[in-house]
């Protein structure tokens, strides 16, 4: 065992992240009220159920979106394949609550797709024929719709080191194309597949303002419920562990299934570049309107939406503190992408260079605070601070630190730190996957000190994958709601919670133009950086 | 403290709990000697290697260089604290890097050394890697990611290069023409060297000693030569692969007998008593071609090496014996023809077990 500065960092900051984790399962125990006698009799099994299948279908729809346009896009050349690549994460920056006030307010009843088709064809009953997408069908669009980028983004970085070697293998075998990329292709990707699958999984477990918009109960809204309504954190804190054990479960169930079986191998030099397939005629039409479609869909209509309704309502658009609001927001983004890659790099590193078992379950457990709701862990991190406060710091004769951690940058920070930290955790895990332990033994014989190693060395190879991370948590933070909407200190808004704010008071029109600046700012936000990453793939 | 440049006293070489080479001694006394570890896969040359570089720990015995110890039970120098450098035998570039970057990475570590004796060009010259001085990694073939990695270990000029397969990914073609400059430059700039290979002919040629190791530990700590000639056990042999040995009986402490070659004569390595039933080394070498001899053997199998052919001849009690002849040779002889064996057959060391 290697006791050393980074081993002790790194179990010092899987430690702190775990905080609040602990919090929850210690709640567990705790007496609840009869709220939760009449809830498991009454609407437990149906909220149960409703998160199984709304897990599993936008699991199953996530897996086939993600992947479908990851590899079309990694493997072919077709019309627009070159815009596709990046374009399909654009749907990243539409949050699934927004895609859901976009749903509704097109299919509705007297929503847009009823006044285009009366601008079309004038009057008519169309209300009875436009399908309506709400409900759990609704929750599930919007859920798939906003999600699927995970998938797509991890499949496409992982088809993209695919050796044409391995293609190659493929057609040797005399395998059809469908073949190769059920036997070859797709077994390759697994890790990266679900590594994206587990992230939209949390997600969707831990997703609170599409469901509640379509008023499905699920567990989510059940732990929303017992806070708001009866006050009843202990009862909202068991409700979020038995979500922790479901994730956990599929974890596990996930390992097992790999068994001894390797999906990637490190290549000793022999790495071909891939080279793209051209495709023609129908083939190359079918490609084309299935990645336009997905596009169209997931990014193209809520945006139109949400700038028709601010173009149809200007006045919203001028009572917006809009430069306020991106300060706020990227404020938020920039201090929290950094405390976060610095910690999970410290972490990651400490990891690799302890090859502790001890420690690498405590960063196993420590990245489960993404499967945590965000007001759980904006309750419990509050239920902490409160019993810290109270039985140690008062009783040392400290004045209170209630107001440094609640109401504050730093809380909100350390709350997205605790909830984000898997994301950035498990993104540069898989980026450490790529370098060899040799690499590492090659500097040490070259008399790198393990810092120089790690700063000379790791970073720079790491810098794409730190990118991907930056992206990803800014598009979580800038689209995060219920810790946002906790913690935030009085008076600070993001475009998030003024949406929501909005929203909640029935004033969708102006829920638009924050969603819109949401959306725009998002997307800017992805373009710049994922034509960044093309150009370093040398793209 | 003993004053060998380099020294291994009863070392347990282990990856883990997993002991691989059990007690293991041997020394290199001069700066600028190269020795060669030869044995099948797996046997844990490369852990040996990996022990050397610092990247593994042992507690049992310990580890000298340069009259310091840099590995025991109690004491551990850290890898990028001891003068070593390790070529590994799989791509170990670093991937981010182009190979010329690479190359100068291995620079940095002696950098205040006045006395270089190995230039960047020269190395480029010597591993002929001009061509791929600007790409990267994974752009290169896995036999040129090998001689980068060679260049940046020897750029370094350690006090003890440690060279894991270092051609093992190379060309056939171009592999002689490497050793040769290798042996050269290393040679030249007095870098002592640990070369491990599976490959007999690179060790015999590259190492002024071998060592072998089979069953978890070192057989045989020889040069060259009396690895090859004066095997010490039948394992070696048996690793060798370049012989046979045979059934035979010591009639005095010069000669033996066996059924099908009759009388046999020489110096023996080991005195047998005489009487004693032994099994005697037969390489390809010991035995010669004599057409006119009336000691004839069936031709089973002959297998052409270039500059020799290899017979193996089917005596009359199934034995099956190599013989080397030249290849020039005035005729050859087809599989199934009679092939004759020169009498007397004299050896000049006698190998028996």
């Amino acid at each position: 065992m290697k006791f050393n500065s980074w081993y002790i960092s790194s179990f010092l900051i899987s430690f702190i992240v775990l905080i609040p984790i602990i919090t929850v399962f210690t709640s567990f125990f705790e007496n609840t009220s009869n709220y939760y006698e009449i809830l498991k009799n009454t609407f437990l099994i149906e909220y149960i159920s409703n998160s199984f299948i709304l897990l599993i279908s936008v699991l199953f729809f996530t897996f086939l979106i993600g992947t479908g346009t990851a590899y079309l896009v990694s493997f072919y050349k077709f019309p627009g394949s070159e815009f596709f690549k990046w374009a399909l994460i654009l749907s990243f920056a539409v949050p699934p609550y927004i895609y859901a006030y976009s749903l509704t307010a097109f299919f509705e009843n007297y929503g847009t797709a009823f006044t285009i088709l009366k601008n079309l064809f004038g009057d008519g009953n169309y209300n009875k024929n436009i399908p309506k997408f709400d409900g759990m069908f609704g929750a599930i669009l919007s859920i798939s719709f906003s999600l699927y980028a995970y998938v797509y983004i991890l499949a496409r970085a992982s088809f993209l080191y695919q050796s044409q070697n391995l293609i190659d293998l493929g057609k040797n075998l005399g395998f059809s194309k469908f073949k190769s990329f059920c036997k070859i292709i797709l077994p390759a990707a697994r890790p990266a597949i679900v590594a994206g699958l587990s992230l939209v999984a949390m997600e969707t477990l831990a997703e609170f303002g599409a469901v509640d918009f379509f008023s499905i109960n699920t567990l989510t809204t059940g732990i929303y419920n017992s806070w708001i309504t009866f006050d009843d954190l202990a009862f909202a804190n068991r409700v979020s562990f038995f979500l922790l054990l479901f994730i956990f479960s599929l974890f596990i169930l996930e390992n097992l299934s790999r068994r001894k079986a390797k999906y990637h191998f490190n290549s000793k030099g022999g790495f071909k570049q891939k080279e793209k397939i051209k495709i023609y005629g129908s083939e190359a039409y079918l490609a084309f309107i299935f990645c336009f479609l997905i596009f169209f869909i997931s990014f193209l209509f809520p945006l139109s939406q949400m700038l028709y309704w601010t173009l149809k309502f200007p006045e919203n658009l001028f009572d917006l503190p809009i430069i306020n609001l991106v300060l706020n927001t990227l404020y938020l983004v920039i201090l929290s992408s950094f405390v976060l890659i610095i910690f999970s790099l410290i972490s990651n590193y400490g990891n690799r260079v302890s090859s502790n078992k001890t420690l690498n379950v405590l960063s196993t457990l420590s990245i489960s605070g993404y499967a945590i709701p965000g007001v759980i862990l904006a309750i419990a991190f509050i239920t902490f601070i409160a019993w810290f406060d109270n039985s140690i710091i008062k009783s040392l004769g400290f004045n209170s630190i209630k107001k440094i951690f609640i109401g504050s940058i730093l809380g909100l920070v350390l709350v997205y730190f605790v909830r984000f930290y898997s994301l950035a955790f498990n993104g540069i895990k898989s980026g450490y996957e790529k370098i060899n332990i040799s690499v590492d033994e090659s500097a040490y014989l070259l008399g790198y000190s393990k810092r120089k190693t790690f700063m000379n060395i790791h970073i720079p190879f790491l810098r794409n994958s730190l990118l991907f991370i930056v992206i990803l948590i800014s598009l979580e933070i800038i689209r995060e709601l219920p810790i946002t909407l906790i913690l935030r200190p009085f008076n600070f808004e993001t475009f998030a919670t003024t949406a929501y704010i909005s929203a909640s008071e029935d004033l969708l029109e102006a829920a638009a133009v924050p969603s819109l600046f949401l959306i725009l700012i998002a997307s800017l936000f992805i373009i710049i950086t994922s034509k960044y990453i093309l150009r370093e793939n040398n793209e | 403290m003993s004053n060998n440049f380099f020294e291994i006293k009863n070392v347990d070489f282990k990856i883990g709990n997993k002991v691989k080479v059990k007690n293991v001694s041997f020394s290199i006394e001069n700066e600028g000697d190269i020795i060669c570890l030869l044995g099948p896969s797996g046997i844990g040359k490369t852990t040996i290697l990996r022990t050397i570089a610092g990247l593994e720990k042992i507690n049992k015995g310990s580890i000298q260089l340069k009259g310091k110890i840099i590995s025991s039970e109690k004491n551990n120098v850290e890898p990028e604290n001891r003068n070593v450098s390790l070529a590994f035998q799989e791509n170990s570039l670093f991937p981010h890097y182009t190979v010329k970057k690479n190359i100068i990475l291995g620079t940095e570590r002696n950098k205040g050394l006045k006395d270089k004796k190995i230039s960047f060009d020269e190395l480029i010259d010597l591993l002929n890697i001009y061509q791929i001085l600007d790409k990267y990694p994974h752009e290169i073939s896995a036999g040129e990611a090998q001689r980068a990695a060679l260049a940046r270990s020897l750029i370094t000029q350690p006090d003890l290069l440690l060279l894991d397969e270092p051609l093992s990914n190379v060309d056939q073609s171009f592999k002689e023409e490497i050793q040769e400059k290798l042996k050269k430059i290393l040679k030249n700039s007095k870098i002592t060297t640990i070369i491990v290979t599976h490959d007999s002919y690179e060790a015999f040629y590259l190492g002024s000693k071998c060592g072998i190791i089979l069953d978890q530990e070192l057989k045989q700590f020889d040069d060259p030569y009396n690895v090859y000639h004066l095997p010490n056990s039948i394992e070696v042999v048996n690793f060798l692969n370049r012989g046979i040995l045979i059934p035979a009986e010591v009639t005095s402490p010069k000669s033996l007998e066996n059924k099908d070659l009759g009388t046999i004569t020489g110096n023996f390595v080991k005195p047998f008593p005489i009487g004693s039933n032994v099994k005697l080394l037969i390489q390809p070498e010991d035995l010669h071609h004599d057409d006119k001899s009336n000691l004839k053997f069936e031709v089973i199998d002959r297998k052409f090496r270039g500059t020799n052919f290899i017979y193996t001849l089917k005596t009359p009690t199934n034995t099956l014996i190599p013989v080397f002849v030249h290849s020039h040779h005035i005729h050859q002889h087809e599989v199934d023809e009679k092939f004759g064996v020169k009498r007397p057959i004299h050896i000049d060391h006698i190998v028996c077990f």
